[in-house]
């Protein structure tokens, strides 16, 4: 084959690939790139084969909504998140974090008087 | 700008250059360009690979890679998908050198995704010539089955396709000629055989 026959097959290929990828019928590809008087009706029905198998596929969500959510949070401690978060989520966030901590203390403080009352009460309760 | 939400509305209206600047700071700038790139690169790897397990595994190594460099990524004038690409491509010839064998394509997933509203008659003979096919791709050099991914899963034009294999528009037009050449020889030889299998078994 010559450098100019190989460069028509080139573009012919090109212009074939082009109709099909276009949604042309292969026939009327064929007849309007001169494909099939050129002898490359078998290139043709390859293309439309690979056109036909080669297709997008989709990741499952789970992953793609899990693999964001991987590299978002990649090496971020939790006080550059709370950052991120809006003014009402932080202001809920500190203010749960305060009553958290108001309530163990308190719970601390009357827990440790009121244990020997407890404990009384169950050496003096009946079997 | 605290707030997420509106900070995400500012940079959907961005360009992939202006994203990449500011992914090298703001983490949620990569994320966008995740979305945006993600479905093409699981599409390629999965192709490459044949399986959803493997798609998945190196699809996520592809983007935490990314991240990785993005702080020193430089804009040579070549779109981000093709550094993305050349990401992919590495890897999943990494991943073809330490299986030591030739991939599986889950052929299943091909026919249920490419089949699913024909009719049930037609089912055999076209799966038989779809299987064939995606053997003969699968039989392909490297740079071929790149190649015929790009131009028929992502229907990139020739320019586009030699910015990621790092060649001219006219050394990839001369590839794929040389590719459909290579495959149309390849299915003739198996339709060869068959007719000699046949006749063999008719003896």
């Amino acid at each position: 084959m010559t450098a100019s026959s190989d460069s028509q097959a080139q573009d012919m290929l090109e212009a074939i690939t082009v109709g099909i990828q276009a949604g042309d019928e292969i026939e009327n590809v064929s007849r309007q790139t001169g494909a099939s008087s050129a002898g490359m009706q078998g290139y043709a029905e390859i293309i439309q084969a690979l056109q036909s198998i080669l297709t997008p596929m989709e990741p499952r969500r789970e992953f793609a909504r899990q693999l964001h959510a991987d590299l978002l949070d990649q090496q971020q401690g939790v006080v550059e998140r709370m950052r991120q978060m809006p003014a009402r989520v932080q202001i809920a966030a500190i203010l749960a974090l305060i009553a958290g901590c108001l309530l163990f203390l308190t719970r601390r403080l009357f827990g440790s008087e009121t244990s020997p009352e407890i404990q009384e009460e169950v050496v003096a309760s009946p079997l | 700008m605290r707030n997420p939400f509106a900070r995400r509305r500012k940079y959907e209206a961005l360009d992939d250059r202006e994203l990449i600047e500011l992914a090298k700071e703001d983490r949620q700038a990569f994320g966008l360009l995740y979305e945006r790139y993600l479905p093409k690169i699981y599409s390629y790897v999965y192709h490459r690979t044949g399986n959803i397990h493997d798609a998945e595994d190196l699809t996520a190594k592809v983007f935490q890679r990314a991240l990785g460099h993005i702080g020193s990524y430089v804009d040579k004038g070549l779109p981000f998908q093709a550094w993305l690409y050349r990401i992919a491509h590495n890897l999943v010839a990494n991943w073809h050198r330490d299986q030591g064998r030739r991939k599986i394509i889950a052929l299943d997933d091909y026919v249920a995704h490419s089949l699913r509203s024909e009719a049930p008659d037609r089912l055999t003979e076209e799966n038989q010539e779809r299987e064939q096919l995606m053997e003969a791709v699968r039989r392909l050099p490297e740079d071929r089955q790149q190649l015929l991914l790009l131009k028929f899963i992502e229907q990139m034009s020739n320019a586009q396709i030699g910015l990621i294999m790092g060649r001219t528009e006219g050394a990839v037009k001369s590839l794929y000629h040389r590719t459909l050449s290579a495959l149309r020889e390849d299915l003739g030889s198996q339709q060869e055989d068959d007719a000699v299998g046949r006749l063999g078994g008719g003896l």
